[in-house]
């Protein structure tokens, strides 16, 4: 047979986003293969340059349309260390919620996009259906679905509506008897385990040698998740365990996953627990008044700040649903940062693409594919 | 590990090359080296201090010179170390980082397209977030967001 380029994208039911496979083939074997990104650049690190601080969680939602909580904690981490802030502990415990409840939301679109590749579409109308009552609840404290700019820097916007962790509660207990259900559609399919055991190999020596992390790490048998290596945030007052599965497959990275939302519910309810027993303030007061923030206390003072505030750097790095994202704010004394850097898990992930996709088959791509949890947004920035 | 540590560590290797290692909140430390010293530094570091994990690579353009900088995640002392150099701003170059860390290739190809600064031997440097032929590098300060400019895209060659 003779070789030949085949482009999967930049529209194909398997890119869920905006980028390009490029593969070459010899019949159905893949021989090697080359992603082309930059569809959705938009420059968002540019953009930040030109922003005030509490501007760039703007961005942030637009990084990763499914995990915007996530990523905006991630740059206001990072830019809280650049300005020398700090949150009330309210203000973190919030933070957290937002994350795991995040963390299942954005699984819950991955289960759902990843099982209707591979031929399954009743465990998609599940998983669309139960993610809607995250977004609910997201909508209750944000006031909106997707793109929520509630994290600020010193805190974050509002305190939870009345009654809100008793709605979260219902939808915990229902996510929990759910699950059983999302594994039973997939685990006893014999169409998912033919199209997913034994695919999409990538072996912990590899996974640590091209960059990877996240679920695609755990599932190749490391144990490593930042949320117990280097806790940020409350992690380190939370019970949880760390997924991990041996396989370093399609199908190992399912479970991993599917075992991240149940310890997550496990982290909410804790994080629940401690929020109804512990009312306070969820934003700084003395916050300077030049971070764009109207609602820092206005007055001479907060003027004189900006020109005496002093220099700084910050270095964050979040357990993302993805893997770990990392942020590098520069603070030069302005009321912009002078450089923001963020490091994308998927970006990482899809650049180890060659080593989980040549020897397999074309119709092995869909699955593999899904199996990364590809997020063009974060991607292209 | 601790600043000092580190620094006490890559003295010998590097010696003169060592410019030396601040604190920085969160890391083992931000190390700062001349560029020259950069393989040498990064195999000493993955393999004798267990810095396996090369996590990102970023550039910034500093009023003079640019800096580029490397963040390493070591999975036995679960931190992070910051590698820094800085470059002239005329046309600033350092060795690529994929020979060590394989993980460097992409990140090596971004920061060349939006920061300008080379990696030499670096297997595969095209552009990856930006079209082919962009003729700009957008996160330089003297790229100002607010004066279009007129771009010239090539055909994609295939």
């Amino acid at each position: 047979m003779s070789e030949m380029w085949l482009n999967m994208g930049p529209q194909h039911p398997m890119t869920h986003g905006l980028w390009n496979l490029r593969v070459k083939i010899d019949g159905e074997m893949i021989l090697d293969c080359d992603p082309e990104m930059g569809y959705l650049h938009r420059g968002i690190e540019k953009i930040s340059e030109d922003r005030h601080y509490n501007e760039v969680i703007t961005l942030m939602d637009r990084c990763c349309y499914v995990a915007g909580l996530s990523w905006e904690h991630l740059y206001i981490l990072s830019a809280e260390q650049a300005l020398h802030l700090s949150p009330p502990e309210r203000g973190d415990y919030i933070r957290t919620m937002c994350d795991e409840f995040q963390r299942i939301g954005s699984h819950l679109m991955w289960y759902a996009a990843f099982v209707q590749d591979i031929g399954l579409m009743t465990p998609f109308l599940y998983g669309m259906r139960d993610r809607d009552l995250i977004l609910d609840l997201f909508q209750s404290y944000t006031g909106a679905r997707m793109t929520y700019e509630y994290l600020r820097v010193g805190g974050v916007r509002n305190d939870l509506p009345p009654g809100f962790t008793d709605q979260a509660r219902g939808v915990l207990d229902w996510l929990d008897k759910k699950f059983v259900d999302y594994d039973r559609l997939c685990l006893g399919s014999t169409i998912f385990r033919q199209r997913c055991d034994g695919l999409g190999v990538l072996s912990a020596r590899d996974c640590v040698a091209t960059g990877v992390t996240g679920p695609m790490l755990r599932s190749a048998g490391l144990k490593r998740d930042l949320r117990k290596d280097r806790p940020y945030s409350v992690y380190s007052q939370l019970d949880f365990d760390v997924a991990v599965a041996d396989g370093a497959d399609v199908t190992a990275r399912y479970l991993v996953r599917m075992e991240e939302m149940r310890q997550s519910v496990r982290i909410l309810r804790q994080v629940l627990d401690w929020l109804d027993r512990h009312p306070g303030p969820v934003l700084a007061d003395r916050l300077p008044r030049w971070l764009g923030a109207p609602y820092a206390p206005q007055g001479r003072e907060g003027y004189l700040l900006k020109r005496n505030y002093p220099k700084g750097l910050g270095f964050s790095s979040v357990e993302e649903p993805h893997g770990e994202a990392q942020a590098y704010v520069v603070n030069e004394g302005g009321e912009h940062p002078y450089r923001v850097k963020f490091r994308s898990p998927v970006f990482a992930n899809l650049s180890a693409a060659r080593h989980y996709l040549v020897g397999y088959h074309v119709a092995d791509i869909p699955p593999i594919m899904g199996s990364v949890d590809v997020c063009v947004g974060e991607v292209d920035r | 590990m601790q600043p000092e540590e580190l620094a006490k560590a890559l003295a010998p290797v590097l010696g003169e090359r060592l410019i030396g290692v601040e604190t920085f909140v969160g890391t083992a430390g931000r190390v700062r080296f001349r560029p020259e010293a950069a393989l040498d530094l990064f195999r000493f570091v993955r393999d004798d201090l267990g810095f396996r994990h090369l996590s990102m690579i970023g550039g910034i353009d500093w009023t003079g010179h640019r800096e580029v900088f490397y963040v390493v995640w070591s999975d036995d002392a679960h931190q992070y170390a910051i590698l820094s150099a800085d470059l002239p701003a005329d046309q600033p170059h350092i060795e690529s980082a994929t020979p060590v860390w394989e993980s460097a290739n992409w990140h090596e190809r971004e920061t060349w397209e939006l920061v300008d600064i080379g990696f030499d031997h670096h297997p595969d440097l095209r552009h990856l977030l930006l079209p082919d032929g962009y003729a700009f590098h957008p996160l330089l300060r003297s790229f100002k967001l607010h004066e279009p400019e007129e771009l010239e895209v090539k055909q994609r060659s295939v």
